[in-house]
């Protein structure tokens, strides 16, 4: 993007906006905008009531207004601050002085198709934005989320810059369909697709929102409730997140700034590995118990390591952690004039991993340009542009992966061969190789836009029709050269995807907003609307195996190429309309109805119908309330609604289908391929929710507290038919989840001087999920070791293994839990002994302001998760895994009788393996390593952020001409608290599949990162 | 500004029309299920699907399961499922198992398909002779997929129609062994009959390959004469079939005249079972190793002779090279050999009697051994000729899906293998299946 170009870009707009001013005028006043310290507002609005006609501070607080002898009376307004009607007098200067609204209650939040005031409002809706996401700069935008709101869990899966996420709003409401949220960016339904194909295990290689640029959001809005999201529908149910980024503001002037940090990142914790002396010894000691178990003398047996002694360790882990750099640059533009606004910004973003040879760059760009067309007519268009790069790297089950190759191979093996070649063992690739060679790009371009014109019928009557893109595209390049695993046996193997999803939606809402009767007692705010919506999925792909050359990785160069494409399109339609009546603001009652239409759905269930109300009761207006001088404001709120969920199901579910491609000597076969379904449908949530918002110690203290219980019946389920039918599973309907849980959040203004002001913001929330009916369990994950089960009666996310009881004192051999109590260790003895979902998580956040500096501390905490440690899992295998290394846990191991520990004695005898105590389940067996010994409490603290800022002097910045400057140091996951055993305990590496959650497998861990930064603005 | 309100009002009530139109949607990558058989294309297409769908099961999995469970061939990868086969700790979620078990009934459920919508198609380019051959290859097909579960997870339940509903599950329960090898019997009886015979095909059924299925079906029933008769009938035709040198068959070009049914693969039909058995260096995982008793014995030139071909490299990094196309991926499998019928036969023959002489045991594994370049054998009693035709199976077809099931056949696996607890002879039924049909009553087969 060429710099230029937007600068020119942005001048033609403000000209455009100079121009169009201008007015006759008999008077003009004068006056300063000031906060309560006594520090000049820029941007405040002041506007003369009735007439429309305003202006904004500039940069001192100064404004100059011209009004008409009618003027009576000056409303100014601030953000954050409370607004003030000034009565106008023959004076010409006036000074008004704003008080900082110390409560949440009073701002306007943006809600399904609309915004209303937040007092009014029924629903469960959480707001970031503000100072939360300006002083705190992410490279993504869901380390803006984490910990910040009651009710949502927000997790980086791996530490891959770009990499994905597990994002809930109340917990897990779905088993297949996706349990991720809807997600609205300027009007823009987002889509959710995955574009990157090369298989990186069963990681989820990237997240819909890793291609916005965080500076660019204004404001977050979390819709939890069914009276918040019914009005979404079918895509409602596992809550919405509301995204709106920048505007300018009207009459208001340039505001240019840069922004800028540098940053440096670390593993917050790092795999370790036995060394070469150790794991010869571990292999000698396994040798020779397997000989006492078959009976054999052990001193007749052949050592594998005659001298342990002599080995050296070689350090492959050191060579793939790295210090990852990030670098940020961000330019914006924004202000407005009499009848345009815009916001204009260019950002680029590089960020290494902290593991070799991933990384992910980002540009992005973002026009938002709004103009009055006419008296009554508005044109909005908002439109994003990013461009990323990703060098992709696999992980967790992939053998030939980078951690993988480095870990699991033995540390006494040399990383070269004598002839200076790279050296590979067992099924392992050599991880310098794919450190030096590994050529995974992947190029993604992604444009959301939308445009609506906005005409106004009256003052309280609007239409709006809108009109929305989000088109996502990936073009990946994948070359695989003869130096590494996968290209040598092929002479270079290569693959290239083109992917394309694109979302269109065109929408109409027509909104009647009006208060009238006595003091305004009667308000209504209602719309109606409807909207279409068009998701196109597109991929093409080619590979090719035979290159003449390394240097030839383009597909046309290869000796045996193929290729295929496939495109899948779904349709929604929808009507929907809402309304909420407001008596004496007071008592606000609500209601909402969407009607949806699905092309995915079976003919005999194409619509569904998602009704919702909603009460609100501020009783803090009440006089006997008044009169016990306690609260400030006090609000009861409750409500009901269906929402739906078709998330993630495929375009063509309910169909019965003969596939294609089941080829056989060149000649086309179709086979069966799906069974039909002409009752499918959406899953249902029903959703209750009760809240209050309790304001009190003269609005020093807000608490909100929430209870909800959800209600997901119909679920879309893959549920298992027995294989003689020629199918593995068919999708229905069937099964139900419920998500109970309580949510705490509270904002308190501890200390609020001139010179020293301290807040503090902390939630918690709970959540109980349990599958409430099922058909029969599923389990799956860890690549078919199915240690993931899903149960009736148990929450989602949970793992089954072989509980073990203890490694008997005198054998040295894992005991088992004989859950059926048959005297024999079978399949039937698996039991559920955790599950992946915290009891518990929140966030507490610290500022502080002492003069012109800025602290904050932000810790993210979670409860009670436990995670699988397939690390652990391998390299914990008693001798069995002749190609794989040992873990330092495994020195633990029982050794001699009386010895006290977990880790059972090495062998690897083949023995029966129904024997409970016997050798063959140590570690094989039918056990085979599924011990609960592997599952480990994953709950743990961090500290997210801590960020020390100092803003800059106005009297310094006067002299560069600069409106404002900050500069801070900001450190994240500086701190962690944990019992967590393993490198990082904030992972889920089976993350392609959200019932495999809470694995820890050859992931590149979480960085630990320290930045300094620069903002200035003029 | 009424045009624009016109404008926005008519955009919202065009997009009211036509709904349900709107809401129509179909894939271009597959076809209803109600018209996937209706003409000479489709039906050509359903039986494609069905070899397909054999070598789904057959190229990998089921090879595996007849290789790494005996004393050829050891887990050597990181894969657990791996190691539970080489361990014979089969748990019921073992992922080669299920895979096995789920891609022989979708071989049935295919083959089911052909059987019953085949003859219901109209199509006059779709002569007799076509429909013919098209279904006995759907019968052939799915006699292979019962005989191949059968042999492993013993009798099972018997499916005949295809699925079209769920509904369609209940109440089939599991039938005998002898149930489900009579149902065998019946589809190549029926498959012999339908299927044509010339002189080249090899990748597809033909009436010489029911009848080698059906000599070796008899061979595991213990029916020794009917086994011979049909081995006979197949070797007779030796303008079709002969031993070739060893290596030839596995060298390309394939579908050589040793071959009397295999799975061809190609560039866009990889199969990339090479890739378990070479080791890293080569590009492959190195799951399965040749055992080194193995190794010690096909080095042996007076037992491997010719067929040390099997094995290269050396040391501790001896790997098998059976499936060699690594740079292509395009190895066949290898169903059904001449030489098989040759020790099939030989063992008909032992276990009636016949030893010596033209029609005798002995000379038809001699014949094995004669190709691989290996002196006669020194065995005579009946029991000595049994023996040696084990231990000839055992290298002849020592990376095929043979030696563990030899071994169950012969209730040999206790004494050669020391797998002594019998229950384990037999794969576990797939852990979701015991949760998912009533009619299996919640039981897997015993000892699970």
């Amino acid at each position: 993007m060429n710099p230029r170009l937007v600068f020119l870009t942005m001048l033609s707009i403000v000209l455009h906006s100079i121009s169009s001013i201008a007015q006759p005028t008999p008077r003009t006043i004068r006056g300063t905008v000031l906060s309560e310290d006594q520090l000049p507002l820029e941007g405040a609005s002041i506007t003369i009531k009735g007439s429309g006609q305003g202006t904004a501070s500039r940069k001192d607080g100064s404004f100059e207004l011209p009004v008409t002898p009618q003027a009576k009376t000056l409303l100014v307004s601030f953000a954050g601050f409370e607004f003030q009607e000034i009565p106008l007098s023959q004076k010409d200067v006036y000074r008004v002085v704003l008080k900082k609204s110390s409560t949440q209650l009073e701002d306007i939040v943006v809600t399904g198709y609309s915004t209303q005031r937040k007092r009014f409002i029924a629903g469960a809706i959480t707001t970031v934005g503000g100072d939360e996401i300006k002083n705190s700069p992410a490279a993504g935008f869901n380390q803006l989320l984490q910990g910040k709101a009651s009710g949502v869990q927000v997790l980086s899966n791996s530490g891959v810059a770009g990499g994905s996420i597990t994002f809930r709003i109340r917990g897990n409401n779905s088993i297949n369909a996706s349990s991720d949220p809807l997600y609205i960016i300027d009007g823009v339904f987002v889509s959710n697709a995955e574009t990157i194909q090369t298989g990186l295990g069963q990681q989820q290689p990237t997240n819909p929102l890793a291609t916005i640029n965080p500076s660019d959001i204004e404001s977050i809005t979390i819709l939890k409730d069914a009276n918040a999201t019914a009005i979404y529908g079918s895509q409602g149910a596992n809550g919405v997140v509301i995204v709106t980024t920048r505007r300018g503001k009207q009459n208001t002037r340039a505001k240019i700034s840069l922004n800028t940090y540098q940053g440096w990142s670390k593993p917050v914790g790092e795999l370790t590995v036995a060394n070469g002396v150790e794991t010869a010894k571990l292999a000698n000691e396994a040798v020779v118990n397997t000989a006492k178990d078959n009976g054999i003398d052990p001193s007749t047996v052949v050592l594998p390591f005659p001298n342990p002694d002599t080995l050296k360790t070689y350090d492959r882990l050191g060579d793939v952690y790295r210090t990852g750099r990030t670098s940020s640059y961000e330019l914006s533009a924004q202000g407005g004039a009499d009848r345009n606004t815009y916001y204009a910004s260019i950002g680029y973003l590089k960020q290494e991993s902290v593991t070799r040879p991933t990384d992910f760059e980002r540009f992005t760009a973002r026009l938002n340009y709004d103009n009055q067309l006419a008296k009554k007519l508005k044109l909005g268009t908002s439109i994003g542009i990013t461009r990323t790069f990703r060098n992709v790297s696999s992980s967790d089950n992939n053998p030939q992966g980078v951690i993988n190759s480095a870990y699991f191979v033995r540390s006494y093996l040399p990383v070269y061969n004598a002839n200076g070649t790279y050296a590979r063992y067992g099924s392992f690739d050599n991880h310098q190789a794919l450190i030096d060679h590994l050529d995974n790009k992947a190029v993604g371009w992604r444009i959301i836009g939308n445009a609506f014109l906005e005409y106004s019928f009256l003052p309280e009557l609007k239409l709006r029709s809108s009109w929305s893109i989000d088109k996502a595209d990936e073009q990946e390049n994948n070359y695989a050269s003869t130096l590494i695993s996968a290209g040598v046996s092929s002479n270079g193997s290569g693959a290239a995807f083109e992917t394309h999803n694109l979302v269109l939606l065109n929408e109409q809402v027509l909104t009647w907003i009006k208060s009238f009767g006595t003091d305004r007692q009667h308000a209504i705010n209602a719309l109606v609307g409807n909207t279409i919506s068009n998701t196109i999925s597109e991929l093409t792909s080619a590979s090719g195996t035979g290159f003449p050359s390394n240097n030839i990785t383009a597909i046309s160069g290869a000796s045996i190429r193929s290729g295929s494409s496939s495109r899948s399109v779904a349709k929604l339609a929808s009507f929907f309309g809402k309304a909420s009546y407001t008596y004496n603001d007071k008592y606000t009652i609500d209601a909402s109805l969407r009607a949806d239409g699905s092309s995915r759905f079976g003919a005999n269930n194409q619509w569904g119908y998602f009704p919702s109300g909603g009460v609100t009761w501020r009783a803090g207006q009440e006089s006997f309330i008044e009169s016990l001088h306690f609260f400030d404001d006090l609000k009861l709120r409750a409500s009901f609604g269906l929402t739906g969920n078709q998330n993630g199901v495929g375009a063509y579910a309910a169909k019965g289908l003969w596939g294609a491609g089941a080829n056989y000597l060149e000649i086309a076969g179709t086979a069966p391929s799906q069974l039909a379904n002409p009752d499918l449908t959406w899953e249902t949530t029903r959703q209750f929710d009760a809240g209050v918002d309790v304001t009190i110690l003269n609005k020093r203290l807000s608490v909100s507290l929430d209870y909800y219980h959800k209600y997901t019946y119909d679920l879309l389920l893959n549920v298992p038919v027995p294989n003689r039918l020629g199918f593995a599973s068919v999708l229905q309907n069937y099964g139900t989840v419920s998500n109970k849980g309580f949510e705490v959040s509270v904002h308190s203004n501890n200390l609020s001087s001139r010179d020293f002001v301290w807040t503090t913001d902390f939630n918690i929330s709970f959540n109980t999920n349990k599958i409430e009916k099922l058909a029969a369990d599923i389990s799956l994950g860890a690549s078919g070791r199915n240690i993931s089960i899903l149960r009736q009666g148990y929450a989602v996310n949970s793992f089954q293994l072989y509980k073990q009881l203890y490694v008997d004192r005198n054998s040295g051999n894992a005991v088992y839990d004989d859950v059926n109590k048959d005297g024999s260790i079978t399949n039937a003895d698996r039991q559920i002994v955790g599950n992946a979902l915290p009891k518990y998580s929140g966030g507490l956040t610290n500022n502080l302001q002492y003069k012109n500096f800025d602290l904050n501390v932000f810790i993210y905490f979670q409860q009670g998760n436990k995670i699988m440690d397939m690390n652990e899992f391998f390299m914990v295998h008693g001798g069995l895994q002749a190609n794989i290394g040992f873990a330092p846990r495994q020195l633990e191991r029982w050794q001699k009788p009386g010895d006290v520990t977990d880790i059972p004695r090495l062998t690897t005898a083949k023995a029966n393996p129904n024997d409970n105590g016997g050798a063959a389940n140590n570690y094989g067996g039918f056990v085979a390593n599924l011990s609960s010994r592997y599952l480990k409490d994953g709950s743990f603290a961090r500290l997210k952020t801590l960020s020390l800022g100092y803003t800059l002097p106005g009297s310094w910045l006067s002299a560069v001409k600069f409106s404002s400057a900050r500069l801070y140091v900001q450190a994240t996951n500086l701190f962690t608290v944990t019992n967590y055993t393993g490198a990082d305990p904030e992972v889920s590496s089976q993350s392609g599949n959200q019932n495999t959650a809470g694995y820890d497998w050859a992931t590149v861990p979480q960085p630990k990162t320290v930045q300094v930064g620069l903002t200035v603005s003029f | 500004m009424n045009r624009i309100t016109i404008i926005l009002v008519a955009a919202g009530l065009v997009s009211l029309s036509s709904c349900s139109k709107f809401l129509e949607e179909n894939p271009n990558n597959a076809i209803p299920s109600e018209t996937a058989v209706t003409d000479v294309g489709t039906a050509r297409a359903a039986i494609t699907g069905v070899y397909d769908a054999i070598q789904g099961y057959f190229a990998s999995n089921y090879v595996t399961l007849g290789t790494i469970t005996a004393d050829n061939v050891i887990a050597n990868g990181t894969l657990t499922q791996y190691l539970q086969l080489d361990q014979n700790a089969i748990p019921t979620d073992n992922v080669t198992t299920v895979a096995a078990y789920q891609g022989i009934y979708k071989v049935i459920n295919a083959a089911n398909s052909v059987i019953t919508y085949v003859p219901a198609v109209t199509d006059p380019l779709l002569t007799t002779a076509e429909k013919n051959k098209i279904l006995g290859e759907a019968y052939f097909a799915r006699a292979l997929g019962y005989f191949d579960l059968g042999r492993g997870w013993g009798g099972v339940q018997l499916q005949l129609k295809p699925t079209t509903v769920v509904s369609d599950a209940k109440g089939i329960k599991r039938s005998t062994l002898d149930q489900t090898y009579d149902q065998v019997l019946a589809d190549l009886i029926e498959a012999e009959k339908l299927l044509p015979e010339d002189a080249t095909t090899r990748n597809r059924a033909q009436k010489s390959t029911a009848r080698a299925l059906r000599a070796r079906l008899h061979l595991y029933r213990k029916q020794w004469a009917d086994a011979e008769q049909y081995a006979s009938q197949v070797i007779a035709n030796t303008a079709k079939y002969e031993l070739i040198p060893y290596k030839n068959f596995f060298t390309a070009p394939f579908l050589t005249k040793e071959s009397v049914f295999e799975l061809t693969f190609s560039a866009n039909d990889r199969n990339s079972y090479w890739n378990l058995w070479y080791p890293s260096s080569g590009g492959g995982q190195y799951t399965l190793k040749p055992a080194a008793g193995f190794v010690t014995k096909v080095k042996n030139a007076a037992i491997g002779g010719s067929r040390t071909s099997l094995i290269a490299g050396s040391g501790t990094d001896v790997y098998g090279v059976l499936y060699n196309a690594s740079a292509t991926s395009t190895d066949p499998s290898y169903v059904i050999r001449i030489a098989e019928l040759y020790l099939i036969r030989a063992e008909a023959r032992a276990q009636q009697g016949k030893l010596t002489g033209t029609d005798g045991a002995i000379a038809d594994l001699n014949a094995v051994r004669a190709r691989a370049g290996v002196a006669g054998t020194a065995a005579t009693t009946k029991d000595e000729v049994l023996l040696a035709i084990e231990e000839e199976n055992g290298i002849e077809f020592a990376f095929e899906a043979h030696r563990w099931f030899d071994l169950v056949r012969t209730e040999r696996a206790g004494a050669v293998l020391g797998l002594t607890n019998r229950n384990f002879w037999l794969f576990p039924l797939p852990f979701a299946d015991v949760l998912s049909d009533p009619d299996l009553e919640g039981k897997n087969n015993p000892g699970y």
